[in-house]
């Protein structure tokens, strides 16, 4: 392990240790705030009576297929835009009026057309996906080595050719790179629905917590947001890691 | 002869765009749309211009304007006074960073109904967490920002016999300023959309409380006029800050 | 050391080693530089003298021996003692136009607002930049860059120099460009200075001294006293055989160093 690495810690046991203190001796009957170990109880009790676990699904299902619609959408979008030149001067300016539309206007939007519920959800987790990505992936194509390509043009392949060989194997790290930002802003975006208006997901489950004056259930579906956040985040890492080592080797060996 | 071609593609473009709005009356004349779902671009226009002359609409999108703005002003100011003293120490990145990093991808809105159980529904709470959220996008680009000074300059002001306080303020500040910058852009972003969800939620006036009562009821012209809205608004911010960026990152574009 | 040359040294290494954990970097390294002495290291990589020339900027401090400026131990860097670092895109500060990066040194010794302008303006001329004052460093060549470096230290008024191969990220002709301009700026104020560098021709050519450092650690391998009159030229200079056989020296010293 690395050195010093209990550093990290210190600072948030301190400061948890501070709140329970704190909690246990002045707001024993708050209705907005609870202790460490309250939240923890609270904690285990969704978990075991799945109520949590149903939400964690609700919003990882909804943030996942948002993520998969967005995200392909944005890729092959930015691969039109990195590699026909024409076509992305010619969207330039459609493209720069609707990217700057926050995802959250789009959502009553997408609450008219489609009511409550998971596909209201995913179309505006869809929604915010797309831009990033696009320009993300935009972005990689234009950062393909010239000598490559080069290369492409003396061996004489067909634009389909150049595309699987060189083109997409030559970008791949930088797509994901951007899939991993893609898919940490779908989780963000699906829990906003749910907190604006979408009555489901973990989302949901924080507001009607705090709407049923229940400050450790609240906090604790909090806390549990933000490990998912983080373990989704961390776990897209390692993925890149290992699949960006490989995608290394890709582009030599062919 | 680059002007030129350079000019055509932007005629050109903005030839598209008015085509794609084009293509949108058309679809919304002859209904293939639901028109509830989709009004034409005439009505939504329309809609936009009553609601200046005749409704509120400005005095709204001044409202969510304002939010916007005092949040992420006092956002920003927070998140890089923490994030230079942060950055520059070693000491307080290895026992910080870790639970800042954690901490990073919450998303900012789970914090709303927190707040909403603290302060209550008041505009006390909305601008807490719209200073909250945006906050942390300026805190780590500025610690990120200070922790990659160039070691190399600050051996420089070492031999010239600088102080602490000069060190930062001649040299780490003016090295971590793109960083810091970034990270303020991102910043007006997540205060642009908290403002609009603590509107729609605590139903605070404001464009974002418009868009949702006039989806609500089924008013699909105001809505979209109000969407229009939220998106030039967007991109006004977006601009503002570019434009800021330039003035002050002038020599970052003259490079060779 | 006798009282006429400890009186007339400016830096001084006696006996220092540096050792980081088992490694020893440098080892029983002792040498005298006096006033207006140009005293050039050359040696293979891993020789510590780069460690050396940092050592005498107050940069690094060693575990055993003293490091002396003008007789007194020196442990920290000193306003008077100039570096010239080879990386001169790190060294300066890419939001400052050239003369304010000049302006830097003067600001840290506190020199009236009203007196920099000029001043800087005086020492960019001095290193060929005029006209230059205004551009960002970005938008100037390699040469440039190292010049606006060497103006910001030369507003330091320093005692010494110390240059890290300051002219081995540049082109050839831009190089010997320099190494002249550095030769006449050093004869009109006097200024004593230790110059590294991995190019033995240019040691010869630049050094009234040259040392040899052994690798692994670093130690005096050799020391030789360059004979050749001033100023130096690029053609005749390198022909003369003095010039010849110094290199030669040198040239078997890395040969035989490096085995």
């Amino acid at each position: 392990m690395k050195s010093g690495w209990w550093k990290g810690l210190v600072v948030p046991v301190i400061v948890i240790l501070l709140a329970e203190v704190a909690m246990r001796v002045e707001g024993s009957t708050s209705l907005s705030l609870a202790a460490p170990s309250d939240i923890a109880v609270a904690l285990l009790r969704s978990i075991a009576d799945t109520s949590l676990l149903a939400a964690t699904r609700d919003t990882l299902i909804a943030a996942g297929a948002g993520l998969a619609l967005g995200g392909l959408m944005g890729l092959m979008l930015g691969i039109l835009f990195g590699i026909a030149s024409t076509v992305d001067r010619l969207m330039e300016v459609s493209v720069e009026l609707i990217r700057p539309i926050p995802s959250v206007a789009v959502l009553p939007i997408a609450m008219l057309v489609f009511g409550f519920g998971f596909r209201m959800e995913i179309a505006i987790v869809a929604f915010s996906c797309i831009w990033p990505m696009m320009i993300l992936v935009r972005s990689a194509m234009a950062g393909i080595e010239p000598r490559l390509l080069e290369v492409a043009r003396a061996l004489r392949l067909s634009t389909w050719q150049r595309l699987y060989t060189i083109v997409l194997p030559a970008a791949l790290p930088r797509i994901i790179v951007a899939f991993r930002l893609a898919a940490a802003m779908a989780l963000v975006v699906a829990v906003t629905v749910e907190i604006a208006v979408n009555p489901l997901g973990l989302g949901y489950g924080i507001l009607v917590a705090q709407q049923g004056l229940q400050p450790a259930t609240m906090l604790a579906y909090l806390v549990w947001t933000g490990l998912l956040g983080w373990a989704v985040n961390a776990l897209l890492s390692v993925a890149q890691h290992r699949l960006l080592g490989r995608a290394a080797t890709v582009g030599v060996t062919r | 002869m680059r002007w030129g071609s350079r000019l055509l593609f932007l005629a050109g473009s903005v030839a598209v765009a008015i085509f794609l709005v084009w293509l949108w009356q058309l679809v919304a004349d002859n209904r293939l749309v639901n028109p509830v779902f989709l009004p034409g671009p005439d009505r939504a226009w329309k809609a936009l211009m009553t609601g200046f002359s005749q409704g509120d609409l400005g005095t709204k999108l001044l409202a969510t304007v304002e939010r916007m703005f005092w949040g992420w002003l006092i956002a920003s100011l927070a998140g890089a006074a923490l994030g230079a003293a942060i950055g520059s120490s070693p000491v307080l990145r290895a026992y910080l960073a870790p639970m800042l990093e954690f901490l990073r991808p919450l998303p900012a809105s789970a914090t709303i109904p927190v707040a909403i159980a603290i302060f209550g529904l008041s505009d006390g709470m909305v601008l807490a967490v719209i200073a909250f959220g945006a906050m942390w996008p300026v805190l780590l680009a500025t610690i990120h920002g200070f922790a990659t000074v160039e070691p190399r300059l600050y051996e420089v002001t070492q031999a010239l016999g600088f102080s602490r306080a000069k060190v930062i303020w001649k040299v780490a500040l003016p090295s971590a300023s793109p960083d810091i910058l970034a990270g303020m852009r991102l910043g007006l972003t997540v205060a642009l959309i908290l403002s609009i969800v603590c509107e729609m939620i605590a139903g605070r006036n404001g464009l974002g409380n418009w868009i949702l009562l006039s989806a609500r009821s089924f008013r699909a012209p105001d809505l979209y006029a109000g969407v229009i809205l939220l998106g030039a608004l967007g991109y006004a911010t977006s601009a503002a800050i570019s434009m800021f960026e330039q003035r002050l990152l002038v020599w970052r574009s003259r490079a060779r | 050391m006798d009282a006429m040359t400890t009186s007339n040294a400016v830096i001084s290494f006696e006996r220092i080693s540096l050792a980081y954990g088992s490694r020893a970097i440098i080892s029983d390294l002792s040498l005298t530089i006096r006033r207006g002495e140009i005293v050039c290291i050359i040696g293979p990589s891993g020789c510590g003298k780069t460690t050396a020339l940092r050592m005498a900027g107050g940069l690094v401090r060693p575990n055993g021996g003293t490091v002396r400026f003008m007789g007194q131990p020196l442990t920290v860097p000193r306003r008077d003692v100039a570096v010239v670092f080879q990386d001169y895109g790190k060294a300066l500060l890419p939001w400052r136009t050239a003369a304010s990066n000049v302006s830097l040194a003067l600001e840290a010794a506190g020199t009236p607002r009203a007196e920099r302008a000029d001043r800087c303006y005086a020492l960019l001329a001095k290193v060929g930049l005029a006209g230059h004052e205004h551009k960002y460093p970005t938008e100037m060549s390699g040469g440039m860059q190292q010049r606006i470096q060497i103006a910001r230290c030369l507003a330091q008024e320093p005692s010494v120099l110390l240059m890290d191969e300051p002219f081995g990220a540049l082109d050839a002709m831009t190089r010997q460009g320099l190494q002249d301009e550095m030769l006449a700026l050093v004869a009109e104020t006097g200024t004593t200075v230790l110059f590294v560098t991995h190019d033995l021709e240019e040691a010869v050519y630049l050094g009234d001294r040259v040392i040899g450092l052994l690798p692994r650690p670093g130690r005096i391998g050799i020391e030789l006293n360059v004979d050749l009159p001033r100023p130096r030229n690029q053609l005749e200079t390198r022909e003369m055989p003095e010039f010849l056989r110094l290199r030669r020296a040198l040239f078997d010293f890395i040969e035989r160093a490096e085995q």
